[in-house]
Parts: structure tokens; C-alpha cells; sequence
């Protein structure tokens, strides 16, 4: 069995649009996503009829008791192909933690196949008024019996346990990740539609922020927001005719650990063992190594992914990602890897994997404007963790 | 005892064993019969052996184990933990098999120093007179 993809390179992002993303908006997150979709599909030079194919993750990521509603706190990818007045060919949500690149997988795997010609991926998010994860219940019943009774709750303790159990395993101090999040931040205010535009993070103040789930502190966290990203994916041969670059999808992997683990518990070894086999097969599908990456988009939805994610990248060995950082990471150093030049989810708001994804398809096309990367063809956009989630390998089209 | 407000496990036909066991202050963990491989949390499937009918048995184990993480809890987002933050949350890898983990309150307080290889001993917070949870003390050194 060959693990490389039998449709590399031909399948491409043509067109995107991103929502200004904003805290709360003022408007019900389903009409947010359907002026995005229209707008990407007006960039991709086409019309809304033309969409056949819709494909996307409706996951809403809290652990409180909010709701989820389509067109309201969710947005399906039937529901977006049915308020664009379109019946499409070709419909499918992906169910699973690495949203993005399951659904550029689902795209791409659509367009290659002739399940349809022009699909519209997007990911909706929504930020319920009140506290994001908190949970009034009152009962533990099926998985979370074995997690609530002992004051196991939600995705800070969640990501707490493996950050303080790599910390403690290498040395590490929490004062380090600041580099990450300052990083973020930094590169997050240059951009227009982030929540974060304009407003930078001194290190000072990412240090002064209290713990919530030792180590892990507010700004360690990407802020719940409403927001929607969307792109038009089409055959290489379309995008030929279409007004901007094409960026062609490589290769994708996704990870699934199969150690038995109640959902929320990540054990460090769980991540970084099956980890290292989402990387190997990212870079077997994709026909490339690292080192011919120049656009490393490594995700941040919580800041020690970011060591997570190099390390099972293999851009350091394990423990040394923390040291990495410190002076490795600057995407306005000439020799530096620029893993977060587009802030990620900790310097746009909690975007998921799209931050990552839309930085890969403006770089490689050419449509950065000012922040532009000169010199910049191969892209890799992670989403969620190296043992749950995924990534994709883009390169520039001509 | 004034009744907590901290969710209650809803045993099920499954779970029951366990919680009744809880109560008794005995720390059990489903086994498979027929590799003999135990899990947390208990599957329909064995996650060892894949067989479809395992035959899970909660079985008691020593509740004796190791320090892999820990965390500080400093803010409480269900009912019932207001008065108990901040508080520690050990990962713990059971003495019964290489890698069974779980994870529960270190009833030791903020302040007890902590290392990953410490050892701990399960013990069992009494939240009301009908069900006990199970948590964790360390040894003394």
C-alpha cells in the first residue's frame, strides 16, 4: 500500500474570506457565515450556483451547558448549502477533533474524486454569552461519571496535566511560553480581522496573569470569540482559469490515539507516541520533508500544542521545544522558523484550525499584502494535537 | 451532612459494580476476562484484546500508585467544588498495570510538595451518605 496521496497537488484553495472576529457579534452566527461563504465565493471569481460540493465541521467546543443550534451556536454544512438557496452534489460534516484538516481532506477527497467540482469548506464558531465552560449539572452521567464526581472538568485540566507533565519531565519552566504567546499576539495585531488587531502582549503581562489551571494561565488560552472562515477548493485544472493563484493541497494526515482513555485525559506519552506517527504519515502522503517547509503554521489553541507540535514535527528533539522558542520562533528574523506569522488561534481568537490554514493559502498565493513572506511555496497548517488532531501540506501553485 | 452540590455519578448498568464498591471505599477497575487486561474507563469492546465480549469485572486493585502530572484546579466551572478551590488534581499510573492512569483529587492541599514518582494511595472523599469518589493521599516518605 502506497502512503502517498494518489491526488497530490491536484485539487487547490482558489478564493477565502474571513469575518471580522469579534468577542460577541451582532449578528446571528448563521447570516456571519453565509455573507463569508458569499464572499469567498465571489474572491474565487464564481457564483453561489456553481458550489456543489459543502463541507465543514460543526463542533462547538465548549464544555458548558450551551446549546447547539444550527445556524444559531453551530453552523452545519447542510444548513449553509441551504440558506445559499443550493442544492448541492456533494454535503458533508467531519466529526473529529482536527476539524480543519478533516475537512480539506473531505474537500479534496470530493473535488479528486468528481464528487463535485467546486466545494466551500468553512468552520463557523460562536461565543455563548456567559462563562464559555462552565456547567451547571447536577448528575455525572455515562463518560463523565468517570471525570466530574473527582473535579475533572473540561479542557483546562485537560491541557494542564500533559503541560505541567512535560515541564516537570524536561526541565522546563512556565516563564518560557511566553515566547509562544508573545509571538502570537504579535503577529495576531497586525491583522485587520482579529479580535487581537492593534493589541499586542507584553511578556511582562503574560507573566503577571494568575494561574486557572496551573501552569496554565487566560493567555495560555485562545479567547472565545464568533467568527467565520471560508474557502473554495476546485480542481487544478479549474483554477487555471480563476483570478487568483492557486494553492494546491499536498497531502493531509490525521491522528487517532488508540490508547483507551477517558476523552479528556491526555497523558504526555499518548501525545507524542502517536503523534510522531501523524507526522510520519503527513510527510509520506505529502511526498516531502520537513526541511522543505518554509511556512510551518503550528497550532496554538492552547499554547504548549505549539511544543507538542514541534517537537513531533521533529523541528527539535523531545524536551527541547521549550528552548526552541526562545529565540527560534520570531517570524521577523531571517532565520527563523515562523510558526505562528499568522498568530494562530491565541492572536486571532479561538478560530480553530483556520488562523493556520488561511496564513498557508494568503502566503502561497500572494495575497499577504504588506505582511507578505517573500519566497514562500510550501506550507504546513496543523490543527488540535499530534495524536487527535491533523495536518495539511500546501504548495503554491504557478 | 449538609447534601453536596456536586454532580452525582449516575451509575448505570455497567458502572454500578464500581460505585457500589466506592461506597465501600474500595477502588476497583474493569478487567477484561479474557486477556486480564484492565482499562479506565470501562469500553463496550476490549481496548487490549478487541474482543466484543469481554466480560468486564470491576476487580479491587491496591490503590496504590505514582505521581505522572498534577495541576492545580484554581477555578471551579460545575456545582460544588466553590469551597474546594484550589485544589490539587494528580495524574496517577496505577501499581496494577504499565500505563492504567486516572485521575482524581490530591486530598493533601495546595501546599504539599509534589514530584512526578511520588507515591500515593487512593482514599475516598465521603460527599454524602450514599456515595463515596475516590481520590488520593500521599505516602508518607
Amino acid at each position: 500500500m502506497s502512503e502517498g496521496f494518489a491526488a497530490r497537488d491536484e485539487v487547490a484553495i482558489v478564493g477565502y474570506a474571513q469575518s471580522a472576529i469579534q468577542r460577541h457579534a451582532d449578528r446571528p452566527l448563521g447570516a456571519l457565515a453565509v455573507d463569508t461563504a458569499l464572499a469567498a465565493i465571489t474572491d474565487a471569481g464564481l457564483t453561489a450556483d456553481q458550489i456543489d460540493g459543502f463541507v465543514g465541521s460543526a463542533l462547538f467546543p465548549t464544555a458548558g451547558a450551551h446549546a447547539a443550534v444550527d445556524g444559531v451556536s453551530i453552523v452545519t454544512p447542510g444548513w449553509l448549502a441551504e440558506h445559499l438557496g443550493v442544492n448541492p452534489r456533494y454535503a458533508s460534516g467531519f466529526q473529529g477533533f482536527g476539524q480543519i484538516p478533516g475537512s480539506v481532506a473531505l474537500a479534496v477527497n470530493a473535488v479528486a474524486s468528481g464528487a463535485a467540482d467546486h466545494v466551500l469548506l468553512h468552520r463557523a464558531l460562536h461565543n455563548p454569552a456567559g462563562r464559555y465552560h462552565a456547567n451547571p449539572m447536577q448528575e455525572a452521567a455515562g463518560a463523565t461519571q468517570w471525570t466530574v464526581p473527582q473535579g475533572f472538568f473540561g479542557p483546562l485540566a485537560m491541557i494542564a496535566l500533559p503541560y505541567n507533565e512535560y515541564l516537570q519531565r524536561y526541565g522546563a519552566s512556565r516563564e518560557a511560553m511566553a515566547a509562544v504567546v508573545v509571538e502570537a499576539r504579535k503577529n495576531g495585531a497586525r491583522i485587520p480581522w482579529s479580535y487581537w488587531h492593534g493589541r499586542p502582549l507584553a511578556t511582562q503581562d503574560y507573566l503577571d496573569e494568575p494561574a486557572i489551571a496551573d501552569p496554565i494561565a487566560r493567555f495560555d488560552c485562545d479567547i472565545p470569540v464568533d467568527g467565520v472562515g471560508a474557502f473554495v477548493l476546485t480542481s487544478a485544472a479549474r483554477a487555471k482559469d480563476l483570478p487568483h493563484r492557486p494553492v494546491h493541497v499536498s497531502g493531509y494526515a490525521l491522528g487517532h490515539s488508540t490508547v483507551r482513555r477517558v476523552m479528556t485525559h491526555w497523558p504526555l506519552d499518548d501525545i507524542m507516541t502517536t503523534g510522531a506517527e501523524t507526522a510520519r504519515r503527513l510527510w509520506a502522503h505529502a511526498g516531502i520533508g520537513r526541511g522543505e517547509v518554509d511556512l510551518p503554521q503550528l497550532y496554538d489553541g492552547f499554547s504548549p500544542l505549539v511544543y507538542f507540535w514541534l517537537e513531533a514535527l521533529g523541528y527539535c528533539g523531545p524536551g527541547e521545544a521549550h528552548e526552541l522558542v526562545q529565540c527560534g520562533i520570531d517570524s521577523d528574523a531571517a532565520d527563523a522558523l515562523p510558526i505562528l506569522s499568522g498568530g494562530g488561534a491565541l492572536g486571532n481568537g479561538r478560530m480553530h484550525g483556520v488562523p493556520q490554514m488561511l496564513e498557508c493559502y494568503l502566503q502561497l498565493s500572494g495575497r499577504a499584502g504588506e505582511r507578505q513572506r517573500p519566497g514562500t511555496s510550501v506550507g504546513l497548517a496543523c490543527h488540535a494535537s499530534p495524536h487527535l488532531g491533523g495536518a495539511v501540506v500546501y504548495r503554491a501553485g504557478s | 451532612m449538609t447534601p453536596s452540590r456536586r454532580p452525582r455519578p449516575v451509575p448505570d448498568e455497567q458502572s454500578a459494580p464500581y460505585w457500589t464498591a466506592a461506597a465501600e471505599h474500595v477502588l476497583t477497575v474493569a478487567r477484561c476476562a479474557r486477556c486480564g487486561r484492565y482499562t479506565i474507563p470501562v469500553d463496550i469492546v476490549c481496548a487490549s484484546c478487541h474482543s466484543t465480549a469481554p466480560g468486564y469485572r470491576f476487580e479491587p486493585v491496591s490503590g496504590h500508585g505514582t505521581v505522572r502530572s498534577w495541576t492545580v484546579i484554581r477555578q471551579s466551572f460545575v456545582p460544588g467544588f466553590e469551597h474546594d478551590v484550589p485544589f490539587v488534581l494528580v495524574d496517577v499510573e496505577l501499581d496494577e498495570q504499565v500505563g492504567l492512569r486516572m485521575i482524581g483529587r490530591l486530598l493533601d492541599g495546595v501546599d504539599a510538595p509534589l514530584h512526578v514518582g511520588d507515591r500515593v494511595t487512593v482514599a475516598f472523599e465521603d460527599v454524602d451518605p450514599e456515595w463515596s469518589v475516590p481520590a488520593f493521599t500521599l505516602d508518607a516518605s
